[in-house]
């Protein structure tokens, strides 16, 4: 019933990924994962609990998506290269093949690095931490590095410099057969086209490092140049999406431009659905965030990656799907 | 109408107006970006497989399905021939619909199967079976490193790595899933 070898594994890991970074210097620290307030993501849903306190008053509590606030806060106050493996929690997503509300993360910032120097990070950390006597056939692929400009031209046809205009755009995603819904957002179209075509086909026999992301899908990456993109890639590993990378924000005024707008969509569009909204952390505009790069991985993923597997129930000892589900059946 | 999100394993949708039933259902929740879903639909009528990928919230087509229990009685390599358990009513079923079953049909067993009118849509097999060895390998003499196995062959005709104490004429349990051995089933 419970694996324990599987839970070995995660053991090793784990172990590896701490010994690796603490060896190149990095703090691991321990921050938490029940917070008053959020960076306003409009498209990721959080659980909202409530800190019962009958002397200074009842208070809203979330459980972070990422410990990347606070992380931060910690890159501004001069920490250096931080480390950090947490449990963060999404909700709102069903369950799924590589999707558990609860999952465990590595977040790590490099001070002075930048997206392009974090490949290079991401690629030495995991073959230095691959599990001992166990190699999969893409440890042995040399690493791809593809532009999402080269990656929607090859896969979809469709070209990037062209796609700021969402009535080319939508014309391209109706030549390919999809259905865009009437006033539906430049994000979702793209999503679309790049989810049916660009996705499933990028190569699934080694790490593919996806890089310089539609500026139209906000984050806190710094834009790249003049280019309608921003510094920030995303790792796929056997087709699962593994880790997301950015060369951080830095500057205070884009960082508040950014709360303003997402706040402001998050609280339009989940107002009057019963939706938990968490509120913003007020103080994190300000943060003198220094020269810095961040990476997120899924460890549950990259595990399965590591064991072959497409799927990450059989490596949670608990998977919530197990917990809530009815057993198929048994036997004619 | 159902919301795409919704759409689980098993459900049945009306596209452009021919029934589908959803066999794979993959959520996909891109980087910064709202939640998809990613399906594999099978027509039951052809055996042909369409791949969609939907935002959660759009909308599609579901229809109305029934659960009734079918009799598997024989098959004739073209089609399952069921009787309906309750009105005797004979019904056959497209084998190329629906690929490998044969392996998991037992003749005289129940089958829970999903119609849409006068269709069936699915076939529910089991997660485990009980089968009867009816061809089965001599072990190799002298053979006695420990987890060693061999082949048998099921009634249905399907292939089994089974230990090597298994006889033909015994009972083993089998994950239909994944096609292990499970155990042997002492009757």
């Amino acid at each position: 019933m419970y694996d324990f070898n599987a839970a070995r594994k995660r053991s090793e890991l784990l172990m590896n990924i701490r010994t690796h970074f603490i060896s190149k210097g990095y703090l691991e620290v321990s921050t938490p994962t029940l917070s008053p307030y959020l960076i306003p993501e409009p498209t990721i849903k959080a659980f909202g609990t409530r800190f019962i306190n009958e002397f200074e008053g009842c208070r809203d509590l979330y459980l972070i998506p990422s410990p990347e606030i606070f992380m931060k806060k910690l890159l501004a106050a001069g920490s250096g290269s931080i480390f950090q493996i947490s449990q963060c929690f999404r909700n709102a997503e069903q369950l799924g093949d590589v999707h558990n509300p609860e999952f465990t993360m590595l977040e790590y910032y490099t001070a002075g690095a930048d997206e392009k120097d974090s490949i290079g990070i991401t690629i030495e950390m995991i073959e230095k931490t691959a599990l001992k006597g166990i190699r999969a056939p893409w440890m042995d692929e040399k690493p791809l590095v593809i532009t999402m400009h080269e990656a929607m031209m090859k896969y979809a046809g469709v070209d990037m410099d062209r796609a700021e205009d969402i009535s080319y755009l939508r014309k391209e995603a109706v030549r390919l057969g999809l259905h865009p819904g009437d006033g539906e957002s430049w994000d979702d179209t793209f999503n679309r086209i790049f989810l049916t075509y660009t996705e499933p086909s990028l190569p699934k026999d080694r790490e593919v490092y996806l890089t310089q992301y539609p500026d139209r899908i906000r984050c806190l990456a710094k834009k790249d140049g003049d280019r309608p993109c921003r510094k920030r890639w995303e790792m796929y590993i056997s087709g699962i999406e593994i880790a997301n990378c950015y060369d951080e924000e830095t500057d205070r005024e884009e960082t508040r431009k950014y709360f303003e707008e997402e706040e402001a969509r998050l609280v339009r569009e989940r107002q009057g659905t019963g939706d938990v909204i968490p509120p913003a952390d007020p103080s994190f505009p300000s943060l003198d965030i220094p020269q810095s790069s961040g990476g997120a991985m899924g460890l549950d993923r990259l595990l399965a990656v590591h064991l072959g597997l497409n799927c990450i129930a059989p490596l949670l000892l608990f998977p919530l799907s197990d917990m809530l589900r009815p057993e198929k059946p048994e036997t004619v | 109408m159902i919301k795409a999100g919704q759409i689980d394993k098993g459900t049945a949708l009306l596209i452009k107006g021919q029934p589908f039933v959803c066999i794979e259902r993959e959520f996909v929740n891109p980087g910064k970006g709202s939640a998809f879903v990613r399906l594999k639909l099978k027509s039951p009528a052809t055996g042909q497989v369409l791949s969609e990928t939907m935002k959660s919230q759009d909308n599609a087509e579901d229809i109305t399905v029934e659960d009734k229990d079918l009799q598997y009685l024989y098959n004739d390599g073209e089609n399952f021939y069921f009787q309906n358990a309750e009105t005797f009513d004979q019904i056959d079923v497209p084998m190329k619909s629906f690929p490998d079953y044969e392996y998991f049909m037992k003749e005289g067993e129940t089958y829970r199967a999903t119609f849409w009118e006068d269709q069936v849509l699915d076939i529910i097999i089991p997660s485990k079976i009980v089968f009867t060895v009816a061809e089965a390998e001599e072990a190799v003499k002298g053979d006695t490193v420990q987890g060693a196995t061999k082949y048998v062959t099921t009634e249905t005709g399907l292939r089994v790595r089974v230990p090597i104490f298994i006889k033909q004429g015994e009972k083993i349990r089998v994950n239909t899933e994944t096609k292990e051995y499970l155990e042997r089933v002492n009757s």
